[in-house]
C-alpha cells in the first residue's frame, strides 16, 4: 500500500469486489490479481474497512432514530386519554377567542419544548457532610419542585461553588424551572471542564438553554463533532434553527 | 466480504437483515428485545435514557458480529443483546459517577463476556472515529450509498444533482477517509 493517490477505477473496482457487485468472472480475475499483488490486497482491506466505517455511522443514526420514536410513541401512550380531552379544550378555545396564536411560544421555545427532557436526578447521597440536605433537594428535585430543590441546595453551593455536582443540578433545577438565564453561567462553566462527570451533559443543556434564550448563535457555536450521545440531536436541532 | 452466500442464506432473517443494513429488522429486533433491557436498567437505578443507551451499544456490538461474521447466529439474539447491555449498564453502574449506585442483580461473573469479545468494541470505537473525520456533505452521499445501499441515480435525484457529481463525491470523500488512514498508519509507524 503507498501513499500515492489511488485511481478512480481501481477505486471503483474494489468497491465492487467489497460490495459484492461482480459477476463471477470479473470477481475470479480480481482475486487472480489479489494473489500477486500486496498493495492491491492492503488497499481492498482498507477501503473495507472505511466501507464499514460509514455503515457503522449509518447503524448509529438510524438506532437513534428507532429510540426517538420509541420515546415518543411512550409519551403519546401516557398522554392519549389526555390528548381527546385538548382537543376539545383547543377547539373551545379557538371558539373563544381568535387571538391566542398571540400567546405561543416562540419557534425556539418550541424547538426547546421539543427536546428538553429534565436530568432524571442521582439515586445517590453524596458523601460530604451536606449529605442530608443534599439528598433532600434531590427529592424536590425529582418530585419536579424545581424551585423547592434550587431554594435547599443554593445555600450548599454557596458553601461549595466549586462543587460540579452542586453547580450541574442547581443548573439543571433552574432550567427546569423556566429559568435559563441562572442556568446558562453554571453550564457554561461545567461545559469547558472535560474533567468534570458533568461536562457533556452540560454542554447539551447549554446549548438547549441557548434555544430557549433565542441566542441562536451561541448554540450553533457549541460544537458535539465525535459526541456519539448528543451529535445527530444538535445536528437536527441546528437544521432548524 | 461478508461471508460466501451459502453461509447467508443459512442465517436466520434477523441475520441477514443485519447484513443488509435493513432498517426493518433494526426495528423489529428493537420492539421484540428492548423491554427486557430497560427492565433491567430501571431495576438497577437507571432510567430509561440509560436503557436506551446501553441497548443500543449492544445492537450495535450485534450488528458488527454478525457483519465480521464473528457470530454464529442463533435463531433468537434476545440472549446475546440482553448479555451486552447488561455487562455496559454495570461499568456505567461502576463508573466514578454512579459508584453510590445500589446493583440489585449482579450475575455477571456468570456472563464473562463471551459473547461480545473486546476488540469488536475497540474496532466499533476507532471506526467511529474514522466516521466522525466525514463532513456533512460527505456523510449525506456515502450514507446513502454504502448503509442505504441506494444507486447513484436515486441519491442523484434525492439531492438535486448529476449523477456523475454523486459518483465524483463519494470518490472524494472516501479518498479523504483513505488518506486520513495512511496518515494514522504513518505515525503508528513511526512511532514504532
Amino acid at each position: 500500500m503507498n501513499n500515492s493517490a489511488l485511481d478512480r477505477p481501481t477505486f471503483e473496482a474494489i468497491e465492487a469486489y467489497v460490495l459484492d457487485r461482480m459477476s463471477t468472472e470479473e470477481r475470479a480475475a480480481f482475486e487472480q490479481r489479489m494473489a500477486g499483488d500486496a498493495g492491491l490486497r492492503a488497499e481492498v482491506e482498507l477501503e473495507q474497512e472505511n466501507i464499514r466505517a460509514v455503515e457503522l455511522g449509518g447503524v448509529s443514526r438510524m438506532l437513534k432514530s428507532i429510540a426517538a420514536e420509541e420515546v415518543a410513541s411512550g409519551k403519546s401512550t401516557a398522554q392519549g386519554n389526555w390528548k381527546q380531552y385538548l382537543k376539545y379544550a383547543a377547539v373551545v378555545a379557538i371558539i373563544l377567542s381568535g387571538s391566542l396564536w398571540l400567546l405561543r411560544p416562540s419557534a425556539n421555545e418550541r424547538l426547546f419544548a421539543e427536546h428538553f427532557a429534565a436530568d432524571p436526578g442521582l439515586p445517590v447521597t453524596m458523601s460530604a457532610t451536606h449529605d442530608h440536605a443534599f439528598q433532600d433537594a434531590m427529592v424536590s428535585y425529582k418530585e419536579g419542585k424545581y424551585a423547592e430543590a434550587r431554594n435547599k441546595w443554593g445555600p450548599l453551593l454557596q458553601a461549595e461553588p466549586i462543587n460540579d455536582t452542586l453547580r450541574y443540578y442547581v443548573a439543571s433545577a433552574s432550567l427546569a424551572d423556566g429559568d435559563a438565564a441562572a442556568a446558562v453561567p453554571l453550564f457554561e462553566g461545567l461545559a469547558e471542564e472535560p474533567i468534570s462527570a458533568f461536562s457533556d451533559k452540560s454542554r447539551w443543556f447549554l446549548f438547549l438553554a441557548y434555544v430557549k434564550t433565542g441566542e441562536v448563535a451561541k448554540a450553533k457555536a457549541i460544537s458535539f463533532d465525535g459526541d456519539p450521545t448528543y451529535a445527530e440531536r444538535v445536528r437536527a436541532i441546528k437544521a432548524e434553527l | 466480504m461478508e461471508g460466501t452466500a451459502t453461509d447467508i442464506a443459512l442465517q436466520p432473517a434477523w441475520a441477514s437483515g443485519l447484513r443488509r443494513n435493513d432498517p426493518s429488522t433494526l426495528r423489529a429486533l428493537y420492539a421484540k428485545h428492548f423491554p427486557a433491557i430497560k427492565q433491567y436498567v430501571l431495576q438497577n437505578s437507571g432510567t430509561g435514557s440509560d436503557a436506551q443507551d446501553v441497548f443500543q451499544e449492544a445492537m450495535t456490538v450485534l450488528w458488527m458480529s454478525v457483519k465480521e461474521g464473528r457470530l454464529v447466529p442463533a435463531d433468537d439474539p434476545g440472549g446475546f443483546l440482553y448479555r451486552v447491555a447488561k455487562n455496559k449498564w454495570l461499568d456505567v453502574v461502576r463508573s466514578a459517577a454512579h459508584k453510590h449506585m445500589k446493583v440489585v442483580h449482579d450475575d455477571r461473573a456468570l456472563d464473562q463476556r463471551t459473547d461480545a469479545p473486546d476488540d469488536i468494541e475497540e474496532r466499533i470505537v476507532r471506526l467511529r472515529g474514522v466516521y466522525d473525520k466525514l463532513d456533512d456533505k460527505c456523510r449525506a452521499v456515502l450514507d446513502r450509498f454504502y448503509f442505504e445501499r441506494k444507486d447513484l441515480a436515486t441519491i442523484a435525484g434525492e439531492m438535486g444533482v448529476e449523477e456523475e457529481s454523486i459518483r465524483t463525491i463519494k470518490y472524494r470523500c472516501m479518498m479523504k477517509l483513505r488518506a486520513f488512514r495512511k496518515s494514522i498508519s504513518g505515525e503508528e509507524n513511526e512511532a514504532i
